[in-house]
């Protein structure tokens, strides 16, 4: 069994030496000339202000979470689409159920004020 | 169209739900969610009871239905212990969070949705719609845990319950992955030919089944996989408790017991020389340590039956280990221990929503301390609770340790200690319980103390009878029990 995936482990070993030789090359053979310039973070260009902890909203969460839901609904829609014929009855009334299900959550998610940015 | 009737029981539970949720969010006026989702609850158990009494079997089912989903007694047994213990903290919740204003209509349909994944994990054929079910019931369970937001325990609990839980998760699924991997089949029927056949290479089901065992064994919180438990449990409010120690581990269970009966199928290849026998033995000895000396040192009552909680997976699990000498025996013991379990764990936390009142919460054991003088029938619940959990007769807990315990001696060998470890065990485990009723009936407090002040709410006496007429009936009357659990188990050896 192990004979079979010989060449995937041996592509394996050679990208990690490869990487550890360009990474290694470049950490003792390039020069160094640090300024506190060079030191910053870079932020397109512009001087960094702020500091990094920011809380952001929690609405981008629930934004978040319903473009998932309904990213997965499209994932589930195209392949349905494509065999939906071979599939027949069965197939429509079982997709049907899925997008019943998405659209009173979608329902509810809308009445409860989840798609309202300032409430 | 008959699948439907057969799976009414998740039917109802799936369909009310979303009708509950349109209901809530388009109503007028404010709905009493926890009164409509008890509702539905009662119904999904009358039916589900119905079905078991009926036509446990129903045949003549659509294989796209009976491939992904079980429809059998033992899926109907389950939907009754299941039901049951959802009810109990429907209706504990429902006075809870009013006593003390964090009524929230959300809970209720998480805690609706969740049980219905459990449902679904309790009956799943196939290892891809057992995840599905699995993951329905956890992540309603973080939301609900984490339902009290500016409650900085409740918060940790959630987070450490998802995290962990989240590994658990991944666990379970590699672990699916590679019997997927070595049998070419994510049916456990599938799975069960392949090893049968001697299709697959045994050390990847080998490590396969120890990964879903050990996602399994995080769920039902089984040491050493239970280190999140007590924190958990403790965060949660009351009724969330009830429902993550009884709904989320009865389901883990059920679903474990039909992987396991299900992949190995005869007991030929439960034999203990495969060492999976010794290896659930171990897991059960352990937990049965961890739970019962670790709740002698607690006080909080949360923390004492999250311990209880541990203790009482591994007496179930002394059940898995001997299910390869007595097949039939142990599986209806392990189904009769659930319904025990779920009245006596359920009753417990119940009567503690009972026993606290706004800004006087019941939380450790001394707030009980002559509660059982001043309300002498009030308290009476909880010390029935106690003594079933405990394994006293006339109370569901006896006969639920007594046939696994037989079961396990029957088995021989080291089985027969490990039963007599769990006897032991539980005379240890007297020390806790009854410290609890000795609180509530044979001590008054200090003078000055504060002491827990009842509520009055007829949710949570309605839960509070519900609970003790199952535990004292199961005690009085278990054959009639019994023989359900047996006709149950039975539909899982073919």
């Amino acid at each position: 069994m192990f004979s079979a995936y010989l060449p995937l482990f041996l592509m394996v070993a050679v990208a990690i030496v490869v990487a550890l030789v360009l990474w290694s090359a470049a950490t003792f053979l390039g020069p160094k000339n640090p300024t506190p310039e060079k030191l910053t973070p870079y932020e397109s260009g512009a001087d960094s202000t702020g500091t990094q902890g920011v809380r952001p909203s929690v609405k981008f969460y629930v934004a978040a979470i319903l473009f998932v839901i309904f990213d997965v609904e499209a994932v589930f829609l195209y392949p349905w689409a494509s065999v939906f014929r071979e599939l027949g009855w069965l197939g429509l009334a079982e997709m049907l159920t899925f997008l019943v299900v998405l659209g009173v959550t979608l329902a509810y998610a809308w009445k409860k004020g989840a798609l309202e940015w300032v409430k | 169209m008959t699948a439907l009737f057969a799976l009414a029981p998740l039917v109802l539970l799936l369909v009310g739900g979303l009708l509950i949720m349109l209901v809530d969010a388009f109503a007028k006026e404010r709905v009493e969610v926890s009164a409509l989702v008890s509702t539905l609850l009662g119904a999904s158990f009358v039916v589900a009871a119905g079905s078991l009494l009926a036509d446990p079997n129903p045949s003549g089912l659509p294989a796209e239905i009976t491939r992904y989903l079980a429809v059998d007694a033992t899926g109907y047994f389950t939907d009754v212990v299941l039901t049951v213990a959802a009810l109990i903290a429907t209706l504990a919740a429902g006075s809870y969070l009013r006593e003390h204003e964090l009524e929230r209509p959300e809970i209720y349909l998480l805690l609706l949705l969740s049980t219905f994944g459990a449902m679904v994990l309790a009956r799943a054929a196939d290892l891809i719609v057992l995840f599905i079910g699995l993951e329905t019931m956890s992540l309603a369970v973080y939301g609900m845990i984490a339902m009290r937001r500016n409650n900085a325990r409740s918060i940790e609990a959630a987070t450490k319950y998802f995290l962990l839980g989240s590994f658990a998760a991944a666990i379970f699924l590699f672990g699916a992955a590679l019997l997927y991997g070595a049998t070419g089949g994510t049916s456990i029927a599938a799975i069960r030919d392949a090893i049968r056949g001697g299709h697959a290479e045994p050390a990847l089901v080998m490590l396969g089944l120890v990964f879903t065992l050990a996602g399994f064994a995080f769920k039902v919180a089984a040491a050493p996989f239970h280190g999140w438990a007590p924190d958990a449990y403790e965060g949660a409010m009351i009724p969330v408790t009830g429902f993550m120690s009884v709904v989320v581990k009865a389901a883990a269970f059920a679903s474990l017991l039909r992987v396991f009966t299900g992949v190995f199928g005869d007991p030929l290849l439960m034999h203990p020389t495969t060492g999976w026998p010794t290896l659930v033995a171990a897991l059960a000895l352990l937990s049965m340590l961890v739970g019962n000396l670790g709740a002698l040192g607690q006080k909080n009552i949360k923390r004492i039956l999250a311990f209880s909680g541990i203790a009482h997976a591994g007496y179930v699990l002394v059940g898995f280990a001997s299910l390869h000498a007595v097949p039939e025996d142990a599986t209806a013991a392990i189904l009769y221990y659930f319904l025990a379990y779920a009245g006596g764990t359920g009753l417990a936390l119940a009567s503690l929503v009972a026993f606290g009142s706004k800004g006087l919460e019941a939380v450790d054991v001394d707030d009980l301390v002559g509660l059982g003088k001043r309300h002498p029938l009030l308290a009476l619940p909880m010390a029935i609770a106690m003594l079933s959990l405990l394994g006293i007769p006339p109370t569901a807990g006896f006969f639920a340790k007594l046939f696994l315990f037989q079961a396990a001696a029957q088995a021989g060998g080291i089985f027969a200690w490990l039963a007599l470890a769990g006897v032991a065990l539980s005379v240890v485990s007297g020390f806790y319980y009854l410290r609890i009723v000795v609180a509530l009936y044979a001590s008054e407090p200090a003078e000055g103390a504060v002491v827990a002040r009842p509520m009055r709410s007829g949710y949570v006496l309605l839960a509070m009878v519900f609970g003790s007429a199952l535990v004292v009936k199961l005690g009085v009357m278990p054959g009639l029990y019994l023989d359900l659990a047996l006709e149950a188990g039975r539909g899982l050896f073919h």
